[in-house]
């Protein structure tokens, strides 16, 4: 075998493990190359030592990150979950509801929603605490996506599907049990995983009205030694550490449910 | 089995008269319906069936009257089993478990009777090796066996099948049809919207001729072969069998 052939692929080879692992260690050498004779033009000189001082702070912020994650995509979930619902609506009012929520959610930015739900909806109606705010927000900015995913699914059931459970004696809540949910879950999650991933990092967005999450942590510890490059550089891994995992096993489950097709 | 149909027809909501005033009576034991394209043969079979009910008219089998009523017509369905053109079974679960799904959830099998008569019927149908695929994994013909296995599994009286073999290639046709030959031989009845005339006349003891929505002959499958009535059908079988079966 010809070394090229480790670095080149055929149109109908197979990747070894070796060629994937050689592969992603120069393509990642690559990347952190650029950014190293980046900062070798500003001559800056990396000292994370000062992070070991913060760790408390920064163990907090991190838990905080995750907490704020997982409360937001169990209540953005099931809003999607029942804007998808509301949009299949008979009653048009709702279902153009739905519509409306998801065009504004999806159509402007977060950083406007976190602005005008904090300030001005949040204090009309008493909602001081920062977290729930937080939230709050959070969900519905996301549960605008994950609506359009679910319905996604539901649309990709198909007809026949329905007549086939018709035909062999399903009720409507047997059909809506036993056919149209397990197929919906098998084809929506993994984007609901991918989504999920989305949601880690537009939680830093809420350091904005000052959630004293993982972003806004680094912004606090960094304002005050002016360690900016490197406070950003670890705050970059630390999502990356919640962010990777969640990519593969979004890989994995699009693997293994390649099969509905 | 007699099966009588009184005034049938069907209008769906654009306007479009898919069937017109269909009655006949006919014992049989294997009913074809054959016809060109677009006719209303399926539209026929799915009333039958009960997933769709007539604009008006009758449809009685072995002398009792059809309800269209949703809370009758699901018992109606659980008597019949139904084999789709295509695309009929359940993409998320794998063979085995597309037979077990009605047994269980329908006709109240306990896991273990259901899964003991499933591995038998696909044991009987040669399908062993596949009853843990999927249906995207099992070839068109395996779908279709699958299919009826799933259909048969729960004891209908009657067994409906809409152009069960038209989306497969000759090879695959004839393993179908030589098992729907077997079943027919264990006694079971069967209605069934074809294209494939050698199955119609050698298998099936009756056939109907539907045209345009209109029912233009009717009768013994043999006789309707060696001397149609209607110039339709004489016109329609020149061009199916213009090449032979």
């Amino acid at each position: 075998m010809a070394l090229y052939r480790v670095f080149i692929k055929g149109t109908n080879d197979k990747i070894t493990l070796l060629q994937k692992f050689l592969n992603i260690v120069i393509a990642v050498a690559l990347f952190l190359l650029f950014f190293f004779f980046s900062a070798k033009r500003l001559s800056i000189n990396f000292d994370f030592s000062f992070l070991w001082t913060f760790r408390y702070r920064l163990i907090q912020g991190f838990a905080t990150t995750v907490e704020l994650s997982l409360v937001s995509l169990i209540l953005s979930l099931l809003l999607g979950f029942l804007s998808a619902m509301a949009n299949n609506s008979r009653i048009l009012a709702i279902s153009y509801f739905s519509k409306v929520y998801v065009q504004f959610f999806r159509g402007t930015p977060m950083i406007m929603q976190i602005y005008l739900f904090f300030y001005i909806v949040g204090t009309a109606w008493g909602v001081d605490n920062r977290f729930l705010a937080g939230v709050l927000i959070l969900s519905l900015f996301e549960g605008a996506y994950i609506a359009e995913i679910i319905r996604g699914g539901i649309d990709s059931i198909e007809p026949t599907q329905l007549e086939a459970a018709k035909a062999v004696g399903l009720e409507a809540g047997q059909t809506l049990r036993l056919v149209v949910l397990p197929q919906i879950i098998k084809r929506t999650l993994p984007a609901l995983a991918g989504q999920f991933a989305s949601i880690i990092k537009d939680s830093s967005l809420l350091s904005l009205i000052s959630v004293i999450e993982l972003t806004q942590t680094i912004r606090e510890i960094s304002a005050s030694n002016f360690a900016i490059f490197e406070s950003y550089i670890f705050l970059g891994l630390l999502y990356l550490s919640l962010t990777f995992p969640i990519s593969m096993y979004t890989r994995y489950l699009e693997g293994k449910f390649s099969y509905e097709n | 089995m007699r099966i009588e149909l009184a005034g049938v027809t069907k209008i769906f909501t654009d306007e479009k008269k898919v069937l017109d005033n269909i009655s006949f009576i006919e014992d049989f034991k294997a009913l074809a319906i054959i016809g060109p394209s677009g006719g209303g043969k399926s539209t026929l079979l799915r009333i039958i069936g009960g997933l769709i009910s007539p604009t008006t008219g009758d449809v009685f089998l072995d002398g009792n009257k059809i309800i269209f009523d949703e809370r009758y017509l699901i018992q109606h369905r659980r008597q019949i089993g139904f084999v789709f053109q295509a695309k009929g079974l359940f993409n998320h679960l794998n063979a085995q478990q597309n037979v077990m799904l009605p047994l269980v959830n329908v006709h109240g099998y306990t896991k273990a009777d259901a899964q003991k008569i499933a591995n038998r019927l696909l044991a009987r149908f040669g399908l062993s090796a596949d009853k843990h695929k999927f249906p995207n994994e099992l070839s068109g013909g395996q779908q279709q066996r699958v299919a009826i296995v799933r259909a048969v599994a729960v004891k209908p009286k009657l067994l409906l099948l809409d152009e069960p073999t038209s989306a497969l290639d000759p090879e695959l046709t004839g393993e179908v049809l030589a098992m729907l030959n077997e079943l027919r031989y264990d006694g079971l009845n069967i209605i069934l919207v074809t294209h494939e005339m050698g199955f119609a006349k050698k298998a099936c003891d009756k056939l109907i001729f539907i045209v345009n929505g209109r029912l233009a002959e009717y009768g013994d499958s043999e006789r309707l072969f060696i001397r149609p009535h209607t110039a339709e059908l004489a016109s329609f079988l020149n061009r199916v069998l213009e090449w032979g079966i």
